[in-house]
């Protein structure tokens, strides 16, 4: 008995971090520790989102123009909102046409890209050989996804302007080749429209992937072995093992692919070129118009996951 | 004669009764039956799943390999109509040229030194926050979780400018550390979505895990160390492949902190200072000298170096992706609680 207490505080001594338990109950501990955990995001968020981001709720209600060495700010009040809704247009488009295409875009998009990458998720999780590389391929559109590789193939123009003086635009003309097969041709659009938006599909459907993939193999096996005793097959395995798992994590897509549409989108791109004109309090303006409209979509589509009982994780209960 | 031919064609006759008589049983057999359709069921499914993954790999693949061909295409053959896929005269000079542009070696040692650090700080920085608002509620920890929300949906343009006269207040400006800092404190790129998967993941453990800890007498990070982050390891190895990627992907913050300099140089601004003025940057770095003014005269030319530069930049990160993919192991034994 007071070895092992001896033992214990000499535990203590080297690890102290273990034993914090400050003579507390467990439940207190656990609050302690909760802030302890949550203490770096806590600081971070303070010093560096709060504070940034009342600045730009208060700049999004001057005028600021820069003078040397300060700015100069001038209360309008929401003069900034009215323009960016209203009279805002760029050499092709206008600010809101932007917003509502890519809203729309998005919700029909959404589902779309949902399905997909659980699809692809669950046929990679299977095993097969060449697994390995052909995983990595699917990762290939996560790296190329890039500001900077975008800038620098500018949407493939060299590689194209080398192909087309060889006179080959494509490896073949699908709609040619449709056409003369007799496909209608309402079909021929749509199958040509699908395959062109093929890739930019897979471009988005890679975290989403890789997302799916990680929950998918954190579902406990056993459940699986129960399950092929049982004998219940495959598709089976799947509506009542995968798919009820996997479903906390589909927020989580959800959420992703949203946010990322937006941010990828023409909408900040708007944003991005006012700021860089120093028109500071319409590019906040802005923002906050982008912000809100996100909120908005994020909130239906919780309200949805609720009334469906989506994101419930089962284990809890 | 005519007895004889008749026998054999009697033979033949009944030949064919007996072999239709056992394929007709062969059908009729129930088990044989299901062994057939499981079979050709799995013949189905591997037909289907080849040809789809085969089709989208070709999808995806397709742009870089014409990249990777048209890397190896000697300077002098850019525009030869003859050459269309194989290059006629390999060569390395395109590769060379890139790398001297982008200040290959250093770059590369940078880029993957910031991301290697920023990766972790945003790992260790998420993971805690995500373990508490997923395992260690208290009262009002939903509000405080709407906040990550804020965080994730408010784009980083908005703060930028405010940021900016705040780190450069703090003397920040023009040094790594800014990043480190924002990783650190969960303000990294997409730290928001990265506490969210962990949310989500450590809500899925079951509470067993938890309890069976507490009863055998672990603290409360103990619990977490040894017993809860070991399960969540598919999320910990997706977070941080994404932090990796993403950091080195990165060129806006970097671009407004002003990380990249020509002691410190990383390789999203050089290549995309290159891209704008690819003549310029060969000038400068002495890259004009390897070739001759016929070939950097050519527009096409010039545009391929950046588009090789580009491959460079995004190779290492394939070859690394190949050798951790192992790591998506099939699911993990959660030894303890199988009944």
């Amino acid at each position: 008995m007071q070895k092992e207490k001896r033992q214990y505080i000499k535990k203590q001594e080297r690890f102290p971090y273990y034993y914090l338990d400050l003579g507390v109950p467990y439940k207190t501990q656990r609050i302690i520790w909760a802030f302890i955990f949550l203490a770096p995001w806590i600081t971070g968020f303070l010093l560096l989102f709060l504070v940034p981001m009342v600045n730009t709720l208060r700049y999004s209600f001057f005028e600021l123009t820069p003078r040397a060495g300060e700015i100069i700010t001038e209360f309008i009040g929401f003069d900034n909102y009215v323009y960016a809704w209203n009279t805002h247009v760029t050499s092709d488009s206008s600010f809101r046409i932007e917003l509502l295409e890519t809203t729309t875009d998005v919700l029909f998009n959404l589902p779309v890209l949902l399905i997909f990458s659980l699809f692809i998720a669950v046929m990679l999780n299977m095993e097969f050989r060449g697994r390995a590389i052909v995983r990595a391929i699917f990762f290939v559109p996560v790296i190329l996804n890039s500001a900077a590789v975008a800038t620098a193939v500018g949407g493939g123009e060299a590689i194209n302007e080398i192909l087309a003086q060889q006179g080959i635009d494509q490896i073949f003309d699908l709609e040619f080749y449709l056409i003369q097969a007799e496909v209608p041709e309402f079909l021929v659009g749509f199958i040509v429209d699908l395959i062109d938006r093929i890739y930019a599909i897979l471009a988005l459907a890679g975290v989403p992937i890789l997302l799916f993939l990680a929950s998918i193999q954190s579902i406990p096996r056993h459940l699986y072995e129960a399950a092929k005793i049982e004998g219940a097959t495959s598709y089976e395995m799947f509506w009542l093992i995968t798919l009820p798992n996997v479903t906390p994590h589909m927020i989580t897509v959800t959420v992703y692919a949203l946010v990322d549409t937006f941010l990828t989108s023409s909408v900040s791109n708007i944003i991005t070129t006012e700021l860089n004109r120093q028109n500071w309090g319409l590019s906040s303006a802005m923002a906050w118009i982008y912000v809100g409209t996100v909120f908005v979509m994020l909130i239906f589509i919780a309200l949805l996951a609720k009334g469906f009982k989506i994101g419930d994780s089962h284990y809890e209960g | 004669m005519k007895d004889k031919l008749m026998k054999i064609i009697d033979k033949i006759i009944v030949g064919f009764k007996k072999s239709f008589l056992d394929i007709k049983a062969n059908l009729t057999n129930e088990s044989k039956n299901v062994t057939r359709k499981r079979k050709f069921k799995t013949i189905t499914l591997v037909t289907v799943r080849l040809v789809l993954l085969i089709g989208l790999s070709f999808v995806i693949l397709f742009p870089t390999i014409q990249q990777i061909l048209m890397a190896l295409r000697a300077p002098e053959d850019v525009n030869n109509p003859a050459v269309i896929w194989i290059p006629e005269n390999w060569s390395i000079m395109n590769l060379r040229l890139a790398a001297i542009v982008l200040d290959y070696r250093n770059a590369l040692v940078n880029t993957f030194k910031v991301s290697a650090i920023a990766m972790f700080l945003q790992l260790a920085s998420t993971a805690l926050a995500g373990y508490a608002f997923s395992r260690l509620r208290f009262r009002g920890s939903n509000i405080i979780f709407l906040f990550v929300i804020i965080t994730i949906v408010v784009p980083p343009q908005a703060l930028s400018l405010s940021q900016y006269l705040y780190f450069r207040d703090l003397g920040l400006i023009g040094r790594e550390s800014s990043i480190y800092l924002m990783s650190g404190l969960g303000m990294g790129i997409r730290s928001g979505i990265f506490i969210y998967i962990f949310r989500s993941f450590f809500k899925g453990l079951p509470k067993e895990l938890e309890e069976s800890a507490q009863i055998d007498g672990a603290g409360v990070f103990r619990t977490f160390r040894s017993v809860m982050l070991p399960n969540a390891r598919g999320a910990l190895v997706t977070v941080g492949l994404f932090a990796f990627v993403w950091q080195w992907n990165d060129a806006y913050f970097v671009n407004i902190f002003e990380v990249s300099t020509a002691d410190f140089p990383l390789l999203t601004m050089r290549l995309i200072n290159a891209a704008e003025n690819v003549y310029a940057a060969l000038f400068y770095t002495g890259g004009l000298s390897l070739i001759g003014q016929d070939v950097w005269e050519n527009p096409v030319f010039l545009a391929l170096i950046s588009n090789v530069a580009a491959l460079l930049m995004m190779l290492p990160l394939l070859i690394m992706y190949l050798f951790v993919q192992k790591q998506f192991v099939e699911s993990i034994e959660r030894t303890g609680i199988v009944g």
